[in-house]
């Protein structure tokens, strides 16, 4: 059971936070369909940061003395680092479809097929191979809180929460949650949210208030970006043992099929993505879940194909969308260029 | 222009934080079962993948299997064997990656080979089963090209069809994985493992996973019955079609570890990285395959070696000096006999099982007194060891 809600968080929580990203842009009028390639763009860049410090010495004498806080610390600077290049990233887009009022679909396509073309580029230059990889270690040794991280041996037990939250699991999944609910909150109970979403909704009528629509709309995907940038590398150092090959598995994607699912609300966005994380973790690990506890493992002895459990997430996105997309509703001027003096 | 010109700065930002990666990418050096030579240089580490030749010709070439050149297992073991021998006798040489990376087909295969000998090869190392299409196109075009095939088996101009004459200048080298992975089983059970597992490359189909996978069951089951205990073994080829780290592989390997399973055998190049990644989350054990792994994880308990260096040094001496003609047509198997597949001794971390009773039963082994089944289709649970074949 806590294997089960552990992994389903790991694949949930970039998702999540990713589509939360695209929730911001959308809700300010942009189509970030560039959530993939943003994604891809920080992972890469969070990895290269973890790389590069680890050879620097303090990090490398805080790992020999089981000094976690320090490497905790790491952790949260490349996502931070991860976060502030997903945010320049994403400036390309808002450039095009805010200044050049360029089809946001296309910019959004562009920076997706751009994104994987230059981070493998930079992998073969900067590692002769077209995987990007920590300099030592894996991301479980290094990040991972465990009990041996706290010094407690493995057969100790814990209680049921304190396993479930403090035994392999890692900082990243609660400081997206954190980052996620107070966005959320932002977005809904503040005068920047609320000019924000006004812009998606009716720039001309935000704009004859005196709000610029402009730079709430630079405000929107560059959040996005950042995000998403952050999503990446949270998304490569749990489930992709800390390493970038140009790909995030269609995570991107994922993410916008969520968002549309969630019907551009952070709470529905929540579940939509524990949806799909739980049925992710399923399919990848059915042999292996004992629900209750019995010692059965009562999915591996249906008899049904391993191919079948593997598509299931993805049957799933599809139904639930084709039963709900007729009351998603999406914010009105989204994807439409403003201009000024256009009624 | 101003928003214009702040862009253009930051994409700068983004090349430059990208050009201060550092570029090394040391590991120590990892010797092979043996090094048949006393050679100038050891360590293939120290020799550039990429050389440049006066002519612009390179003798020896390299194609590689699906998965990347560094996959720290395969193809970077046998393409250690190109680069010692060529670097220690002044040859020059080149690898080439098929197009299309796991989606190679036979003609991305060829065009690869092709190339080679267009950039002046005299002999090609092509590594894998899967070139087999291609190295027959290849071999029948170019017949004064010799061609090495690692993993490989004679080939003959037509496939399929009995008495169909063998391509004389393809020298199929194979191993008897099952010897390595039997080791390997055998020492994870004397170590005190009872509950192990088994990740297989090539979705069931690549002749060599399967020998070491079924080995590794022998070892198991031979070990188990000495001590007199139960084993259970998780053996599974799923992720592993492309040989490539997956978040996939890497929940199931983690299912694994948390329902009890100490070791798992992570049989295929890139996908080590995804099982140890589980293994170190669990603090759960690894067996590495092909080239001693122990470098890259403290979670490696020993490695299923086979010794791709030194046989791909063997053979391009054997080109050198004129006998290829001994392997040309043939298949050759190497294993214990030849001291080409074993466990690294100097760098496991067994300790309740000593390198003295590791070598007593290389030798019975070698002897013949131990025999090992190389056909994996025999595979199957039995007394001593339960195999749960997860599909």
């Amino acid at each position: 059971m806590i294997f089960l809600i552990q992994q389903t968080l790991l694949y949930a929580v970039p998702l999540m936070i990713v589509a939360l990203a695209g929730c911001f842009a959308e809700r300010s009028g942009i189509i970030n369909l560039a959530l993939e390639g943003i994604m891809i763009f920080g992972a890469f860049i969070g990895v290269l940061f973890i790389r590069t410090m680890q050879t620097n010495e303090t990090y490398l004498a805080a790992k020999a003395a089981g000094d976690w806080m320090t490497l905790q610390g790491l952790e949260l600077l490349a996502m931070l680092a991860a976060a502030v290049m997903g945010a320049i990233f994403s400036l390309l887009l808002s450039f095009a479809s805010i200044n050049l009022r360029a089809d946001q679909t296309i910019g959004g396509t562009a920076l997706n097929l751009l994104a994987p073309a230059l981070v493998l580029f930079f992998i073969r230059i900067i590692a002769n191979q077209n995987t990007l990889q920590m300099a030592t270690g894996d991301s479980a040794s290094w990040f991972m809180l465990k009990k041996s991280t706290f010094g407690v041996d493995k057969s100790v037990e814990w209680g049921f929460f304190k396993e479930l939250l403090l035994n392999k699991a890692y900082l990243a999944t609660y400081v997206c949650i954190l980052l996620f609910i107070i966005l959320s909150i932002i977005l809904y109970k503040t005068r920047f949210g609320l000019r924000l979403r006004s812009c998606g909704e009716n720039p001309q009528a935000a704009d004859s208030l005196g709000i610029n629509v402009y730079k709430m709309r630079y405000a929107g995907t560059t959040i996005s970006g950042a995000l998403a940038g952050m999503g990446g590398f949270v998304y490569a150092l749990t489930t992709a043992n800390c390493s970038s090959n140009g790909d995030v598995a269609g995570f991107g994607f994922l993410a916008l099929a969520v968002m549309i699912f969630g019907n551009w609300k952070p709470l529905n966005i929540a579940f939509a993505s524990l949806l799909f994380g739980l049925f992710k973790c399923i399919a990848s690990a059915y042999t292996s879940l004992d629900i209750n506890g019995d010692g059965i493992y009562a999915l591996a002895q249906l008899g049904i194909s391993s191919h079948l459990y593997r598509m299931l997430p993805y049957i799933i996105t599809l139904l639930v969308l084709a039963f709900t997309s007729k009351r998603s509703r999406a914010p009105k001027a989204e994807g439409i260029p403003y201009e000024k003096g256009q009624r | 222009m101003k928003r214009f010109l702040a862009l253009i700065l930051a994409l700068c930002m983004v090349f430059a934080l990208c050009a201060c990666g550092s570029n090394d990418d040391k590991k120590p050096a990892d010797d092979d079962n043996k090094d048949n030579e006393p050679t100038a240089i050891t360590n293939p580490d120290e020799i550039s993948d990429e050389m440049t030749s006066a002519d612009g010709k390179y003798e020896i070439a390299f194609v590689t299997d699906v998965g990347q050149l560094k996959d720290k297992s395969f193809n970077q073991g046998t393409y250690d064997g190109v680069k010692l021998y060529a670097a220690n006798n002044d040859k020059s040489y080149k690898y080439y990656q098929p197009a299309n990376g796991d989606k190679a087909t036979d003609d991305d295969r060829y065009d690869a080979m092709k190339a080679a000998v267009d950039n002046g090869a005299k002999v090609v190392v092509c590594a894998g089963f899967l070139q087999e299409n291609a190295l027959r196109k290849a071999a029948l075009e170019f017949t004064d090209v010799s061609f090495v095939f690692i993993d490989g088996y004679p080939v003959a101009e037509e496939a399929g069809v009995d008495g169909s004459p063998i391509i004389p200048n393809i020298a199929g080298i194979s191993f008897q994985e099952e010897q390595s992975g039997y080791l390997a089983g055998y020492a994870a059970v004397m170590e005190g493992y009872t509950k192990l597992g088994f990740c297989g490359g090539g979705g069931g189909d690549n002749p060599a996973c399967c020998r070491f996978g079924y080995g590794f069951v022998q070892g198991v089951d031979a070990a188990a019955a000495e001590k007199g205990v139960k084993a259970e073994v998780n053996y599974s080829w799923m992720y592993g079609g492309s040989f490539s780290a997956s978040p996939e592989l890497q929940t199931m390997a983690a299912g694994w570890y948390s329902n009890g399973t100490e070791v798992i055998f992570a049989c295929g190049g890139s996908m080590f990285a995804s099982v140890s990644a589980a293994a170190s989350a669990a603090d759960a054990k690894v067996i590495g395959v092909d080239t001693d792994q122990s470098f890259e994880s403290d979670t490696v308990i020993t490695s299923a070696t086979k010794g791709l260096a030194s046989s791909v040094q063997w053979a391009l001496a054997k080109f050198y000096d004129g006998s290829f003609s001994d392997l040309g047509g043939n298949g050759t198997a190497l294993g214990a006999k030849d001291d080409a597949v074993g466990l690294p001794t100097a760098t496991w971390s067994l300790s309740n099982w000593s390198v003295d009773d590791y070598n007593a039963l290389l030798k019975d082994i070698k002897d013949g007194k131990v025999s090992i089944d190389a056909d994996w289709n025999n595979l199957k649970s039995t007394y001593n060891v339960t195999v749960n074949v997860i599909e």
